[in-house]
């Protein structure tokens, strides 16, 4: 081999060997996957111990990411409009907390993306139903059509073989503990709004499910058919409708609320 | 040996009054004393000189000293001392012997019964004796006096002693009879709570001597006695009931015992543990759930051990009043928290509570959980009727300011008039963050708050009880005292905490938190204020205890139930009703007693009171309860139950013919079982008896001499004597001495 390639290819192995370790020390800045490239800066205040923090589920998946979804820009912008919203105490930034870790019972309010996709564990299964038995709430989102709701409920039977999965009707407080919601529509994802409709696969009508503890409150808040997270992520996007954002900036709201009132 | 050498009995000196009868002033014998002193002196100078090798000045003065002496021996006899006393005349003056004829006294003792010992006394020739001098009435005494002929109508069978009330009888009698003296013969198990100051003095005013004899053991060998169960009166339905008892033994020092509490036949909760020292009081507690509504009699119980000698003190019975109605409580929080969705899950289990929440959810809405469907709808109360309504508050991150001034003062009028019960949590804006510590809110935090911000941290602290929590029910989430000490410091840390400064005077901390680095500080922290109480849990972050801990712990449930149950104890209604005890032995006169209070609180003075009381065998009757003239708003009435057992009082009160409210009560009254207890002689008692009224107290071998010293009286009629003292043998015995001595001397000395 030519001196001239050998130099060449060594710099570029050098050069691939840096952008990996920038890679990976991102990706474990906070334990997960940035799913965009654009720099997000760690605001002044990241350290600040709070009441609420936006907790990201990590959970295993065929496709090693699903549960870094939107993240982080998603969750931040998120926070920024429950900060100004109400009087919960909230941090800038997101907690990501693993589904394998008894950090989870630290974070009383959690949300997974992508569930449709998610494949827990019989081990992660028991530690999920005893969070929520405990009074941990779950707020799932971003799965669309017959196909992921299956995926999502083969992981969801094993974790309450035995409690139904309910709709949530208009009178539920669930709707009604901050904003009243008795008006909501399908809350779409970006790559379904840019291909001119709201609903992605065969998800075509949202449902507002969950499943209930023994006293009737909501543990499992369940957003089928529909992305919130998008809706967050995409807050400052012109494109994106604001009706949809302020939608979805409602509903988690309120299921905030009432994961801290019931 | 004393009545050897004085020639009288000790008693005769100390009621006697020291005379001289030769007839010549006192100032002639200190100047013969005077005279001889000199006169001897002269003697033993010339003496001195004679013999500087033999008796030295001191030697002489010796001798001189012990002549002098024996001259004032001679002097003193020569003035002829006596004693003047007070003597009962024969034939004229009743002796009152009064003889115990409780149950107490059919108690076995070695030889028979107490009873058959003071049969036994009294006919030894006792009562003969006393009769050739006096006129003698026999008594015997139980729950009043009654008089008897002979010894043998004695029947030990008296359900109760009334020592007070008996002695008060027999002066009653000497107000218009000549009684001389009185004899008590008994165990001096008296349980009518014992002789009150008046009867001793309407005793020693009349100058009656109380002689006392006592009877019976002054230690069981081996028995286990219950000295006191103390139980609330009443409770809330389903509430945990603290049941503490006291007891000592003897003869089972280091054996385990079983402590219980019964409702009949079904037990409510025991435990077994080791007994004490002998003679050593011994506390033990018991936890157990107070039931369903209604009055509830149990059984606090020590099992009796082999070879007991008393089988029937080791059970009490208690009256509680277990209450249907749920008390209310009011809880505010100024913005979303763990805190406040676990502390609402805690209490949503409790039947016996109502909570209402308002929770700050932004700058302007609330979010109202818990109450009617137009409760606190303009926001927090600020009228006395909206928020008197509650028995308890509870005020959780929330500023001072939130509140206007007359909604600060409100509250504290809720506490101090209507007697309710607040409760302040740790947060982001309360207490010193929230402005507390500065406005009317700061009288009724049970501590001094720090004068500075920033005390909230969101940093862990591991918790402890102190010793007050270990003692106290509100902080029992184990039944056993020494288990929940040890759950306690086993929670899992709180999530964060607030400084809570220091605790005020006569505040309790009942729990302490240890923040890594900071040492200890308070956690909680309880206080009674006006009518009601208040309390400061310094942290928000017990939500950890539910969340951390295994499924099916209920540490963090019972501990903010009965928080919260605490906070609305004796938070009463317009009417509270009472009684003095809530067991009644051997007592028939039950004092009722009831406040009433109007809409606002304030004490209700135009109102009629009646209390309808249904007693055993469902008998009724109405009292009418009078105002008293010195308490407002106070109403009173004496009643007696005539029957033993249980009853139900209910306490109306009117105003015209609106309600302005009531109250319901229970008591028992039961006859004979006091007498179960405290069966050893009460020689102490006894004593003190007979020494503040002149008196004395023999043990039963010494009854012999009863009738000879029992003369000496000044009460009924008397005439003065004069008893010799010139003729003690003690007297001729000293001049023996001192002349004795002398020549002892002069012989040691070579000088005789």
């Amino acid at each position: 081999m030519p001196m001239r390639l050998r130099v060449t290819l060594a710099a570029v192995i050098v050069t691939l060997f840096m952008w990996s370790a920038l890679f990976a020390f991102q990706r474990g800045r906070r334990g997960g996957f940035r799913e965009y490239e654009e720099e997000l800066v760690t605001p002044a205040d990241a350290g600040e111990k709070t009441e609420w923090a936006f907790a990201r589920l990590k959970y295993p998946s065929p496709r090693y990411w699903n549960w870094t979804t939107d993240y982080p820009k998603a969750d931040r912008q998120f926070v920024q409009g429950v900060r100004r919203l109400t009087r919960l105490h909230t941090r800038s930034v997101e907690q990501v907390v693993d589904v394998d870790s008894d950090e989870i019972y630290n974070w009383p309010w959690i949300y997974a993306v992508e569930v449709g996709r998610w494949d827990l564990t019989d081990p992660q299964c028991e530690r999920v139903r005893d969070y929520l038995l405990r009074g941990g709430f779950l707020m799932v989102d971003d799965f669309h059509g017959t196909q992921e709701w299956a995926g999502f409920m083969a992981s969801m039977s094993r974790i309450f073989p035995d409690r139904p999965i309910v709709e949530l009707e208009n009178n539920n407080q669930i709707f009604h503990v901050l904003y009243d919601l008795d008006e909501r529509f399908q809350i779409p994802g970006t790559a379904a709004l840019y291909s001119g409709q709201t609903y992605e696969k065969d998800g075509v009508i949202p449902r507002w499910r969950a499943i209930m503890d023994d006293k009737g409150r909501v543990m499992v808040a369940i957003c089928h058919n529909m992305d919130l997270g998008d809706a967050w992520e995409h807050a400052d996007n012109p494109r994106y409708p604001e009706k949809a954002t302020s939608l979805a900036y409602r509903i988690a709201i309120n299921y905030i609320i009432y994961s801290m009132s019931h | 040996m004393f009545e050897l050498l004085f020639k009288y009995p000790a008693s005769l000196f100390s009621k006697g009054q020291f005379v001289f009868l030769a007839g010549w002033p006192l100032w002639a014998l200190g100047v013969c004393l005077a005279v001889a002193a000199i006169a001897l002196a002269y003697p033993f100078w010339r003496e001195h000189r004679a013999h500087t090798d033999t008796l030295s000045g001191v030697r002489s003065a010796g001798l001189w000293l012990l002549q002098t002496l024996l001259v004032t021996v001679l002097l003193f006899i020569l003035w002829h001392p006596a004693l003047s006393v007070a003597t009962l005349r024969p034939q004229q003056n009743i002796v009152a012997v009064v003889v115990d004829d409780s149950k107490s006294m059919a108690f076995q003792e070695s030889g028979g019964t107490r009873k058959d010992q003071v049969l036994q006394a009294l006919n030894s020739g006792v009562l003969k004796n006393l009769e050739k001098k006096f006129q003698v009435r026999l008594y015997r005494a139980g729950a009043a006096l009654e008089r008897i002929e002979k010894p043998e109508q004695l029947t030990a069978s008296a359900p109760s002693t009334n020592l007070g009330e008996n002695l008060k009888q027999v002066a009653g009698e000497a107000s218009s009879l000549p009684v001389g003296a009185v004899v008590l013969l008994s165990d001096g198990s008296d349980n009518s709570g014992g002789i009150d100051l008046a009867t001793i003095n309407e005793i020693r005013r009349q100058r009656i001597p109380v002689h006392t004899v006592g009877f019976g053991r002054e230690k069981l060998a081996k028995d286990i006695e219950i000295s006191g169960a103390d139980l609330p009166a009443r409770t809330l339905a389903d509430s945990r009931v603290s049941a503490i008892l006291t007891f000592h033994q003897n003869g089972y020092s280091g054996r385990k015992a079983r402590i219980s509490v019964k409702d009949g036949a079904k037990t409510l909760a025991t435990q077994e543990v080791t007994l004490k020292g002998d003679g050593v009081e011994q506390t033990e507690s018991l936890a157990f759930n107070a039931g369903t509504a209604g009055a509830r009699n149990v059984q606090v119980s020590v099992d009796t051990q082999d070879g007991e000698e008393n089988l029937l003190n080791n059970v009490v019975n208690r009256l509680i009043s277990v209450e249907g109605g749920k008390p209310r409580v009011l809880y505010i929080e100024g913005e979303p928290r763990w805190e406040f969705k676990f502390i609402r899950r805690a209490i949503e289990l409790d039947r016996s509570l109502l909570l209402s929440t308002m929770l700050r959810t932004t700058q302007n809405k609330i979010y109202r959980q818990g109450g009617a469907a137009n409760e606190n709808v303009d926001g927090f109360p600020a009228k006395v009727e909206e928020l008197f309504g509650y028995q308890g508050l509870v005020i959780g991150s929330v500023e001072a300011n939130y509140f206007t001034v007359s909604q600060q003062e409100l509250i504290r009028q809720f506490v101090d008039r209507r007697g309710g019960g607040v409760l302040f949590l740790g947060g982001r804006f309360a207490l010193s963050e929230g402005g507390v510590g500065k406005s009317p809110l700061a009288d009724l935090v049970p501590t001094i708050l720090p004068e500075k911000k920033d005390t909230f941290h969101r940093d862990p602290a591991n918790v402890e009880l102190t010793g007050a929590g270990r003692d106290s029910l509100l902080c029992r989430i184990e039944d056993n005292p020494d288990r929940n000490v040890e759950r306690w410091k086993k929670l899992p840390y709180l999530a964060n905490f607030q400084e809570p400064g220091t605790p005020k005077p006569g505040a309790v901390v009942l729990a302490e938190m240890s923040p890594g680095g900071r040492g200890k500080m308070p956690l909680l922290v309880t206080q009674n204020y006006g009518r009601g109480r208040s309390a400061l849990f310094a942290s928000a972050g017990s939500w950890r205890w539910q969340m951390t801990q295994p499924l099916g712990d209920t540490s963090h449930e019972m501990f903010w139930q009965q928080m919260l149950r605490w906070l609305v104890s004796g938070t009463y209604g317009h009417v509270v009703a009472s009684t003095t005890k809530s067991v009644f032995s051997d007592e028939k006169k039950i004092h009722l007693r009831a406040e009433v209070r109007d809409k606002a609180y304030l004490p209700s003075t135009d109102v009629r009171v009646e209390a309808r009381i249904m007693g055993p065998s469902g008998t009724a009757e109405s009292v009418e309860l009078r105002p008293e003239p010195t308490s407002e708003g106070v109403y009173v009435a004496d009643w007696t139950a005539e029957k033993p057992g249980s009853y139900v009082v209910e306490v109306l009160a009117k105003r015209g013919e609106e309600e302005s409210g009531r109250d319901v009560i229970t008591f028992r009254r039961e006859d004979g079982v006091a007498e179960n207890f405290h069966v050893q002689q009460n020689r102490e008692l006894l004593e003190k008896l007979s020494s503040q009224t002149g008196g004395k107290y023999y043990e039963p071998s010494q009854i012999g001499k009863l009738s000879d010293e029992i003369s000496y009286s000044e009460a009924g009629i008397t005439s003065r004597e004069t008893r010799d003292l010139w003729d003690m043998p003690i007297l001729f015995l000293f001049a023996l001495m001192l002349r004795s001595s002398e020549w002892l001397l002069r012989r040691k000395w070579g000088v005789v």
